[in-house]
């Protein structure tokens, strides 16, 4: 796994941590200590979005400012084995 | 509306080419009880829901069914890499290859192209939600039947996490369910459609 795939999967399991948490406070809306974790799994997101998107280029099109470096692979799905 | 991230929802990362095993997982693609289905279904049905936690589920499980949809898709894809046209014919994917090449094509594991039918939409929350109940159970089975053929971790992981997500979108809509007939007049739970007879709610 690349150092780029490593960062990424960081990321994914906390945003993964955030889908699930969604989809508990939909049937739960008055969780509060189920709502605290949920910010404390966006706050540890935060600075790995930044890390990764100053070395390796945007995770959505509203992050891209300066070149439109959106279009540069790899695309999600190419990873090779 | 909708934000694209540059992402899967789970890894894939397929190292060996596998046009047998992309033959029967497709169905999860395409076929009646696949992502596509299931993310359309939701997506569809959360227009009549009469509660905001039901609207709220059926958006966010429907969009997660989305993020399957495109791991699915790059299983596929990453199963087909790189293949020579003995090995497709010698895989039975001979018949896949005439009509798509290695595209991705919604269609099922015997190869009926993907069909509206598999997105129950009945304007109802009780249907809709047993429908809902059904449809995970259904593509939960289908993973296992697809975990009997799989002898690659590569692929088996992400496998795995897909059908463990059916488990928990199971549990989502049973409570659905429950927040729905908490509301209403027990005495009529079947003898009313909660999206059109609103009579049929519990007196605050």
């Amino acid at each position: 796994m690349t150092e780029r795939e490593m960062l990424l999967k960081k990321i994914g399991t906390c945003k993964f941590a955030v889908t699930d948490i969604d989809l508990f406070l939909d049937t739960h809306p008055g969780d509060k200590a189920t709502l605290q974790k949920r910010a404390e799994y966006l706050e540890q997101l935060k600075p790995l979005v930044k890390e990764y998107e100053e070395k390796y280029g945007p995770l959505t099109k509203a992050d891209d400012v300066n070149t439109w470096s959106w279009v540069k692979d790899p695309w999600p799905w190419d990873t090779e084995g | 509306m909708f934000v694209y991230e540059k992402q899967l929802q789970y890894p894939v990362r397929i190292k060996n080419p596998n046009p047998a095993l992309a033959k029967i997982i497709i169905t999860q693609y395409g076929g009646p009880d696949g992502e596509l289905g299931a993310s359309l279904r939701y997506l569809s049905q959360r227009f009549s829901m009469p509660m905001p936690e039901l609207k709220a589920t059926l958006t966010d499980v429907g969009t997660e069914e989305l993020n399957h949809l495109e791991m699915i898709g790059a299983i596929v894809y990453q199963l087909t890499r790189n293949l020579s046209e003995e090995e497709i014919k010698k895989a039975g994917f001979d018949a896949y290859f005439v009509d798509h090449t290695t595209g991705i094509y919604p269609a099922s594991a015997s190869g009926v192209p993907f069909n509206a039918t598999a997105i129950a939409s009945k304007g109802d929350p009780i249907t809709d939600l047993h429908e809902n109940l059904a449809a995970e159970q259904k593509a939960r089975s289908t993973y296992d039947n697809i975990l009997r053929f799989c002898d690659d971790p590569d692929v088996i992981d992400p496998i795995r996490f897909l059908r463990a997500r059916e488990v928990v979108h199971y549990q989502r809509f049973g409570e659905n369910l429950r927040l729905l007939t908490d509301r209403l007049d027990s005495k009529n739970y079947y003898a009313f459609n909660p999206s059109f007879d609103t009579q049929c709610f519990k007196k605050k």
